[in-house]
């Protein structure tokens, strides 16, 4: 057979007894970028890289249980960092542990993205072009570095996933019993397990970017992406409502189709929970997202739904049980989450409708997303008719009757995540102040823990939404839809800024509803650092909590702030998936703006994130396994995140220790010399108690040794004034980042040179207002830091 | 004798779960320390009262650490004497440490008191103690109104309808500790 040539499209089912030899295609790949040294690390490749990492941010451990029962020796108890039966200690077993939740978060998104990419070359072939537009030349980042690979069309992730899935299983290997006993490098197995996720996540958006058109750099996307109403108070509860659950958008997609297809746009609603709805809102003009993870039992139980159709991740796994509590059928569609129902992927549309509708079948599996649309919205229009009448809402009645009965024996405190005060709430409602009740419906994570354990049977969930409605009705917030990529052509305009510091910092608020203190603190989070002219990329469950409050002009933040990749932006990057887009706005920085090779050559760009690239991600109700993966996919990449309190119980953190001066020596690569740096940044993964806690963490988490005193004079400006601001104080370390007065803050320089010279006893010549001694380094313009001794351009 | 129930009541750590005591005897506790910490967190500024408690041990000469924004309070109450802001996280990486030189400089803690933290965060942090900070021993107790399994010790958890009778037991270990 002739050698393949390039641009030649033949499909194979046109060819019998063909071997294809690859030799050509290896010479086009060629033509884009010579290939780094790392193309398709495995287990081993990347352990120098995460060593360094882990020597410096040590990997800590606060056990969610002391135990192990994962085989036939236990249990065995492990306290006191004990040994078990198979000789592991309790610190490489929560290592272990911490690589299993990796496991579970990336198999998540990659099994995503592998269903995702069979389903679409079933409808669009494989040659579907992966094409951003003008803006967007370096399309796929992560799979440049990490793969060595430039997709031309979504068929090329086969290989990929092909490379993450023979990964996934070589790390699972490594959990079993009598496997690997070293804490250390089950860090570096989960930072290899992050790394895969993070590769999953791009590989997934990508996919659905170019074969659904979600925005990318053509008209109308990047910062012009329209808005979409965000709220329970958003949806139109007279028309018939679909209520679409979940990550995996093809299903919702195709409801989307159908009621295009059939002049229904606005005759039925089509609202989302969680990141289903974030890529419907992508693809549908009219769809509505209801609510973040959060709220996905309320959202249920409150009744809006008359049809409920799920996909993948994150939905209740008592979902059947709560659609039949309020009469919504049931429609699931992926197989990996079937609830026990029968698949009726081949049977009858019709048919399948009429057993819905009549109640014969309490939920369908559908496996075909193409067939899903048909269902849903003939059913949904039907249900419609049906549950009118139907107020699932308390009545006042019943509201006073349960609030008066409870005897504030405070079981559901003791059950409730957040330990809220229920009885008390109830208390005083039945005394005739609704207030404290309404106000938990926000602080609820909707667990539904609690109701179960009253012995009053008190519906409490109900209780509280009364208690809440007239809120919730009025929540009406407007969010950007998730405009995906960041552009090549906004980076070539902020890489400079923030590599020198003038832009402080990106801060990336992603991940799950498991807040604290309710959805208020995602707004606060993005207000703050939008005023102070960091740049803001949202996605996932936060992306949706932030648009829920509003500012005293009645203005969301995405109302408020552009979406440009620039100084004060607001950008809701997309669904969970989409938060790769972050990771690659960092690895273009250092590709595009500094020009460092990108293909296969994961160490050095990461390193040059580490050490250059302020960001600071933000997973403030970080909940699932997803989410671990996902921060320590970041982590690898040299991006520090702050979780949660709630986020302690992922058990491990990656904490540096600016009293150890040793862990602080990196490289200056212009010349090979060792330089004792200032802890930037301190941390690469560290849990908040509050909101007013994590701001000034956050802003001190974006310090770089790269800084310019221009630069670092205005991180430390906010570092110092959000301080100031929320914990009412200097911090106890500003100093540690001042090289030169030049450093300081302009307005405060005397002030603070003086405190240097008081509290820390620095030497200021005060003529030439100057720090002659005291820091643990100077300020040169021309230091050039890496953690990579290869990276020496010429040894001193 | 029934099991004591966490304030998180699947909070169960395994065999080694702390006791319940009354005031005194953790007062008592406490007076045994050669160095000990006061460990705050941000729900001491839910009242006052927690604040002056707070500020009355750091009296007796227990240095505080301030974590979450719970500084804020001692430098409103223009208290900061032996008060610095540490991240609760930052610092029990440090605690487990034995050669970490303490807030003073001296030296680590032989024992720390956990006050007005929110509960999952210091239940994760005091797990870290017990389970690491092992030689030499930290030994950790909460005086917070919930039941702490993995401190040695800490009170038994007080509904808020017992909020008066919560101030009277912090009262009481106030004057016991010497
Ligand atoms: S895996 Fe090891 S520690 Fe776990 S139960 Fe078995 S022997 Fe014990
Ligand atoms: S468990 Fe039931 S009766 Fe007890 S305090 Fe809670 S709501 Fe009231
Ligand atoms: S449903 Fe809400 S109030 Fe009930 S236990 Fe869960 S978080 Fe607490």
């Amino acid at each position: 057979m002739e050698a393949l040539k390039k641009g030649r499209i033949f499909t194979i089912s046109d060819l019998q007894n063909v071997r294809i030899s690859i030799g050509e295609i290896v010479e086009e790949e060629r033509e884009w970028e010579p290939m780094g040294p790392t193309p398709m690390p495995s287990i081993s490749t990347l352990r120098g890289w995460d060593f360094t990492l882990l020597n410096r941010y040590k990997p800590f451990y606060a056990p969610f249980c002391d135990m192990c029962c994962l085989c036939t020796y236990g249990k065995c108890d492990l306290s006191g960092n004990k040994k078990g039966a198979c000789g592991i200690r309790m610190d490489a077993q929560h290592g272990r542990i911490v690589l299993l939740a990796c496991l579970v978060g990336c198999s998540a998104h990659c099994g995503h993205g592998r269903h995702l990419l069979h389903d679409m070359i079933k409808k669009f072939g494989g040659d579907v072009p992966i094409d951003f537009g003008p803006e967007v030349d370096v399309e796929a980042p992560l799979t440049r570095l990490v793969c060595g690979i430039k997709p031309k069309t979504i068929r090329d992730y086969e290989k990929v996933f092909d490379y993450i899935e023979e990964q996934i299983v070589q790390l699972a290997d490594a959990l079993h019993t009598g496997q690997e006993g070293s804490y250390m490098d089950f860090e570096s197995k989960a930072l290899h397990m992050g790394m895969l996720d993070s590769l999953s996540k791009e590989a997934a958006d990508i996919i659905q970017i170019a074969c659904y058109g979600m925005p990318t750099s053509y008209e109308g996307g990047g910062p012009d992406v329209p808005l979409v109403d965000v709220g329970i108070g958003t949806i139109d509860m007279t028309k018939p409502v679909v209520l679409v659950i979940g990550h995996n958008v093809p299903p919702a997609a195709d409801i989307g189709d159908y009621l295009t297809e059939n002049g229904l746009e606005d005759k039925v609603e089509l609202a989302g929970i969680c990141c289903t709805s974030i890529d419907t809102a992508r693809v549908y003009k009219k769809a509505k997202i209801a609510a973040a993870l959060g709220r996905q039992l309320r959202v249920i139980r409150m009744g809006i739904a008359d049809v409920i159709v799920v996909d993948e991740q994150c939905i209740r796994a008592d979902i059947l049980e709560l659609c039949q509590r309020v009469h919504s059928p049931l429609i699931v569609t992926n197989d990996k989450a079937m609830h026990g129902l029968v698949d009726r992927t081949d049977d009858d549309a019709d048919k399948i409708v009429d057993d819905l509708v009549s109640g014969r079948v309490p939920g369908v599996v559908i496996l075909d997303p193409e067939q899903v649309g048909e269902v849903a919205v003939k059913t949904v229009i039907q249900m419609d008719k049906k549950r009118k009448g139907l107020n699932l809402i308390l009545s006042d009645e019943e509201f006073t009757y349960y609030v008066n009965d409870c005897i504030q024996c405070g079981n559901c405190t003791l059950a409730c995540p957040n330990g809220l005060r229920i009885g008390e709430a109830n208390q005083s409602a039945a005394s005739g102040t609704i207030e404290p009740l309404a106000n938990l419906f926000d602080l609820c994570v909707g667990c539904g823990r609690c109701e179960q354990v009253c012995k009053k049977h008190i519906p409490i969930i109900d209780v509280i939404t009364k208690a809440a409605y007239p809120q919730i009705k009025e929540e009406k917030g407007r969010m950007r839809i998730g405009r995906g990529p960041v552009w090549d052509s906004e980076i070539r305009d902020v890489g400079a800024p923030i590599v020198l510091g003038t832009i402080p910092g990106i801060i990336a608020p992603i991940g799950c509803g498991n807040y604290p203190n309710g959805t208020k603190d995602a707004w606060l989070i993005v207000k703050e650092f939008a005023e102070r002219n960091y740049i803001i990329t949202l996605t996932g469950c936060m992306a949706i909590d932030a648009a829920l409050w509003k500012d005293e002009e009645g203005k969301t933040v995405y109302e408020q702030h552009h979406g440009r990749f620039d100084a004060g932006g607001v950008l809701n990057i997309g669904s969970c998936v989409s938060n790769a887009h972050i990771h690659d706005a960092a690895i273009k920085v250092a590709s595009i703006f500094a020009g460092r090779p990108l293909r296969g050559n994961y160490e050095e760009i990461a390193d040059y994130i580490l050490s250059r690239v302020g960001a600071c991600g933000v997973a403030w109700g970080a909940m699932s396994q997803k989410a671990a993966s996902i921060a320590t996919g970041f982590n690898r990449l040299g991006v520090p995140a702050v979780v949660g309190p709630h986020g302690a119980k992922y058990r491990r953190a990656f904490l540096g220790r600016p009293d150890l001066k040793e862990d602080w020596k990196i490289i200056d690569a212009t010349d090979g010399s060792e330089v004792y740096v200032e802890p930037g940044p301190q941390d690469l993964l560290v849990a908040c108690e509050t909101v007013e806690e994590a701001l000034p963490m956050m802003a001190k988490l974006c310090f770089r040794p790269s800084d310019t005193d221009r630069g670092r004079s205005i991180k430390l400006t906010h570092y110092i004034d959000l301080n100031l601001k929320y914990l009412n104080a200097y911090p106890p370390d500003w100093h540690l980042f001042v090289r030169t007065a030049t450093d300081l803050p302009i307005a405060k320089k005397a002030e603070l040179l003086k405190k240097l010279e008081d509290e820390q006893g620095w030497e200021i010549d005060w003529k030439m207002k100057k720090i002659k001694e005291g820091p643990i380094r100077g300020y040169d313009p021309s230091f050039n830091p890496t953690n990579l001794k290869r990276l020496i351009r010429e040894k001193k | 004798m029934g099991m004591e129930i966490p304030f998180d009541v699947a909070n169960i750590p395994g065999p080694e779960m702390g006791e319940v005591a009354p005031p005194e005897v953790i007062g008592n506790y406490i007076s045994s320390a050669k160095r000990p910490l006061l460990v705050v967190g941000s729900e001491i500024l839910r009242d006052d009262f927690f604040l002056e408690t707070a500020i009355e041990i750091g009296k007796k000469g227990i240095p505080i650490a301030a974590t979450g924004h719970s500084i804020r309070g001692f430098v409103e109450k223009g208290y900061t004497e032996n008060v610095s802001y540490y991240n609760l996280h930052e610092l029990t990486n440090c605690l487990r440490d034995p050669s970490w030189k303490g807030l003073d400089g001296k030296g680590n803690y032989d024992f720390v008191i956990f006050f007005g933290i929110v509960y999952y965060y210091a239940s994760q942090m005091l797990s870290c103690i017990k389970n690491f900070a092992i030689d030499p021993l930290i030994r950790a107790v909460s005086i917070d109104r919930y039941y702490h399994p993995q401190a040695r010790m800490s009170f038994t958890n007080i509904s808020p309808k017992m909020e008066e009778g919560y101030k009277d037991m912090l009262n009481r270990l106030v004057s016991s500790v010497k």
